[in-house]
């Protein structure tokens, strides 16, 4: 009996072994409820689609989100290349903000090792330089937890990005690029994938006003700002404030999941996703806009007619499937905001 | 044949042996030299390229000895203390030295003296001599008083007194010629003499502790150049190991065949001894030099200096012999990224006391950085925050806030309702704010207190983008109109 487990166990590590070389992401999948042995024999290891228990379970970064994670079937894989994409150039602040709350998730469970932002000084001067004060405040990164690398050029910025990618006295790498520029072509992704890859740490490559293309990146997502729900204080909401950062997040390309969108809101206080609720939106949707403080006596005008829903949510997208996130397609989400009621 | 303008007129400064020939002489005029010999071919003259061409030779110098100064705008002083033995001697030294630099074209005139001062006599009267303690005397009582190293009136008025050599100035009573003449005269015959010390200052500091190998067959590999890196190293590290000291700057300088020396240097951001990581850093270096390096017909001396050295805190390893350190990784790392791209290439911020955003934080250079011993500290949430709220700071910040057009506001002192930010028009939904930022009056000149005061918004716009503006000046005031400037972005 020991020497089969014993031996089990070796099958497993070169199991595991083959799928590194192989460069194959382990995907977690439901085990069989009649599982066969391995299944409660070996709780910790992660099953892969061919039936094969080959990741370790820290093989995921979770979102902390649960439809999100269930999408990407655990989370974002943590020894990869991963690829975070902003629409336009002044999308700048959402990506670079989810990326570094993903750095800030991993830096929660171990401290200490720092994160280096590598950007070309094109994108530092386009986008903005990091700003150490405010991911202090918003992520919890210390100062001394940061490295940046401007470099000149792209290709400097690559070569800065393959010599980190390969160190694992790094948190995280994040390599930020503007465009599709030609030497950022399959052959260079792959070769950063393969280094995060052999070193166990996660490269999250953002690329600001790019075109998707094909990369080696195994996840591909797609950020976009949201527009972040009131403070809340003890009387309620305040109207006209703007609350914790939030983001749209589309997967554009996963082995796993489907194509969905999820509407995420970054909590600094406790350094996790929560996940906008439907709630949440029709209560900004009865208050959109109030840029001017109330006048002093005088109740607030959209509390009173807030029954008045000029286009009522569907109740299905709440209970709808994981996938979508429970969100309306986003079409269907400017209905919410509604003409401005006279106060 | 060579000319400058002195005064008002052209006149020669230099010339070769058949411009000798035609008899003509130095500081003639060029038109009187053209009426001679209409034929002769005149150059202007350059003194920043001899003088580039100078310390060209006193960098090739250096393969002789580290202490090697310029004298003038056409000579050189090497003090080959304690280094004649490394050629084979004094007379093979000094035969070396001319034969290479025959070899290279010049034509040098060298002598060997144990004083400066003797030594530039014997170079510039004598021509390729060796004087032996005690002879300088006798070197110098014959010379003209011209190898005294004095200005042109001293020696004109002393040549009016019917001293016309060294020796007859060593004879005269001293008390008089120092009346007479000045302290100088009697200072150089001193120093020439032996009588006085006299330091010759080395135009580059000295390495603490260097390594060098003359190969008989020059390498132009950079392969077989970072290969002999990484034997100097070998080398070296035996030194370091009984200072104790690693090496935070490096000098690696290779001596071309035809003359040319390049130095290239590099930092390290923490002392370091191991030859490994010593021919990593330059082979990062050569390979971002590629270009400015011409190997031309090879290199024949190939030194590795210690230019900066500090004590070098020793690791205990584990069993396996490994030192886990990743802090060592990342100093490593950022010397690669630092020795291809240069010094500013890894950077980090360090939080400065100060409440104007962008001096809040300074980026510096990674080497700078001052390190911190202990790990960092667990947020603390006993310790009540300094601030119940504290103020908002974007993620991003421009390094140069950027203008933004600003069609009106609904109040005056109110946010921007529309703006519009490179072009492109942005309505704003929401908006927090002010929170007014003063300059720091302490920092300005006195008069200009409040324009620079600024009222910072934080707004969010109809995507739901969050950014952060500011409003210089205020409405309605005796200045100018307020400016409105895009400072940040928010996550």
């Amino acid at each position: 009996m020991a020497i089969s487990a014993v031996a089990r166990e070796t099958v497993f590590a070169l199991r595991r072994q083959i799928a590194k070389i192989e460069g194959t992401l382990p995907e977690r999948l439901q085990a069989p409820a009649g599982a066969p042995l391995d299944a409660d024999a070996s709780p910790d290891l992660t099953i892969v689609r061919r039936g094969l228990a080959a990741a370790l379970p820290d093989a995921f970064l979770p979102v902390g989100v649960d439809p999100l994670d269930a999408a990407l079937s655990g989370g974002l894989p943590k020894a990869a290349l991963s690829e975070i994409h902003g629409l336009e150039t002044r999308d700048a602040g959402a990506v670079a903000g989810f990326a570094l709350s993903l750095a800030s998730l991993i830096l929660k469970q171990a401290q200490g090792l720092p994160v280096l932002w590598i950007g070309t000084a094109e994108i530092f001067r386009e986008a903005g330089f990091p700003y150490a004060r405010g991911l202090q405040a918003s992520f919890g990164i210390e100062p001394e937890q940061l490295l940046f690398s401007e470099a000149p050029k792209l290709v400097d910025a690559l070569w800065v990005a393959e010599e980190a990618a390969r160190m694992t006295a790094l948190t995280a790498v994040i390599l930020e690029i503007r465009g599709n520029p030609q030497r950022l072509d399959l052959t260079a992704t792959r070769r950063l994938h393969a280094r995060a890859q052999s070193a166990g740490r996660p490269v999250f490559l953002l690329r600001q006003a790019a075109e998707p293309e094909p990369t080696a990146a195994p996840v591909r997502l797609i950020v976009s700002p949201a527009p972040a729900v009131p403070r809340e204080t003890v009387a309620g909401p305040l109207a006209g404030s703007i609350g914790r950062p939030a983001f749209t997040i589309s997967i554009g390309k996963s082995r796993t999941a489907l194509p969905g969108q999820f509407t995420l809101e970054w909590n600094p206080d406790e350094r996790a996703f929560d996940e906008r609720r439907g709630e949440e939106k029709r209560e900004r949707a009865k208050d959109p806009v109030a840029v001017v403080s109330l006048p002093g006596g005088r109740k607030d005008p959209a509390a009173a007619s807030g029954a008045v829903v000029a286009f009522p949510a569907p109740r299905s997208s709440d209970v709808g499937s994981s996938a979508t996130g429970g969100q309306p397609p986003p079409g269907q989400r400017a209905a919410h905001f509604g003409p401005r009621r006279a106060g | 044949m060579v000319s400058h303008r002195q005064g008002n007129a052209q006149r020669i400064s230099a010339l070769d042996e058949r411009a000798e020939a035609l008899h003509l002489k130095r500081d003639m005029g060029i038109a009187d030299a053209r009426a001679m010999h209409p034929s002769i071919d005149i150059v202007e003259a350059d003194p920043e390229a001899d003088r580039r061409l100078l310390e060209g030779l006193a960098d090739w110098c250096d393969r002789y000895t580290p202490l090697v100064a310029l004298d003038g705008a056409d000579g050189l002083f090497l003090d080959v203390t304690g280094c004649t033995h490394l050629f084979g001697g004094e007379r093979a030294m000094l035969d070396d030295i001319l034969s290479r630099f025959l070899h290279q074209g010049f034509d040098v005139r060298a002598g060997l003296a144990p004083t400066p001062g003797a030594a530039w006599a014997a170079a510039r009267f004598c021509g390729d001599r060796i004087v032996d303690g005690g002879e300088e005397e006798a070197l110098l009582a014959p010379l003209p008083l011209a190898a005294l190293r004095i200005a042109p009136e001293t020696r004109a008025s002393l040549e009016s007194v019917g001293l016309r050599t060294a020796g007859a100035v060593m004879a005269a009573p001293r008390a008089p010629l120092a009346r007479r003449f000045g302290a100088t005269l009697l200072l150089r015959l001193d120093q020439a003499l032996g009588r006085l010390d006299e330091a010759v200052s080395p135009r580059l500091p000295v390495a603490p502790l260097s390594v060098e190998r003359h190969l008989a067959e020059p390498v132009t590999l950079t392969e077989d150049i970072e290969r002999l890196v990484g034997l100097l190293a070998t080398t070296l590290k035996t030194d370091l190991e009984r200072r104790g000291e690693g090496a935070r700057t490096l000098a690696l300088l290779l001596f071309r065949v035809d003359g040319a020396v390049s130095r290239i240097a590099l930092g390290t951001s923490r002392p370091m001894r191991d030859p490994r990581l010593i021919q990593k850093l330059f082979h990062e270096r050569l390979a971002a030099l590629e270009q400015d390096i011409d190997a031309g017909y090879g290199f024949d001396l190939v030194r590795l200096s210690v230019l900066a050295a500090a004590a070098f805190d020793m690791a205990q390893a584990d069993l396996t012999g490994e030192v886990t350190d990743d802090g060592a990784d990342i100093a490593l790392f950022a010397d690669r990224i630092r020795a291809r791209l240069g010094e500013g290439a890894v950077l980090q911020p360090v939080a400065v006391e100060s409440h104007l955003p962008e001096r809040a934080v300074a980026i510096i250079p990674f080497s700078e950085a001052p390190r911190r011993t202990t790990p960092p500290k667990r947020p603390d949430r006993v310790q009540a925050p300094k601030t119940i709220f504290p103020p908002e700071r974007p993620i991003r910040l421009f390094r140069a806030p950027e203008p933004i057009e600003v069609p009106a506001t609904e109040m005056p002192e109110g946010p921007p309702l529309h703006f519009r930010w490179r072009r492109a028009l942005y309505r704003v939904t929401r908006a927090e704010g002010p929170e007014r930022i003063a300059a720091e009056w302490w920092r300005q000149a006195p008069g200009d207190a409040a324009a620079s005061t600024r009222d910072y918004f934080r707004i969010e716009d109809a995507e739901g983008r969050r950014y952060w503006l500011y409003r210089q000046g205020l409405y309605g005031g005796s200045q100018s109109a307020p400016r409105w400037f895009m400072h940040g972005v928010f996550a």
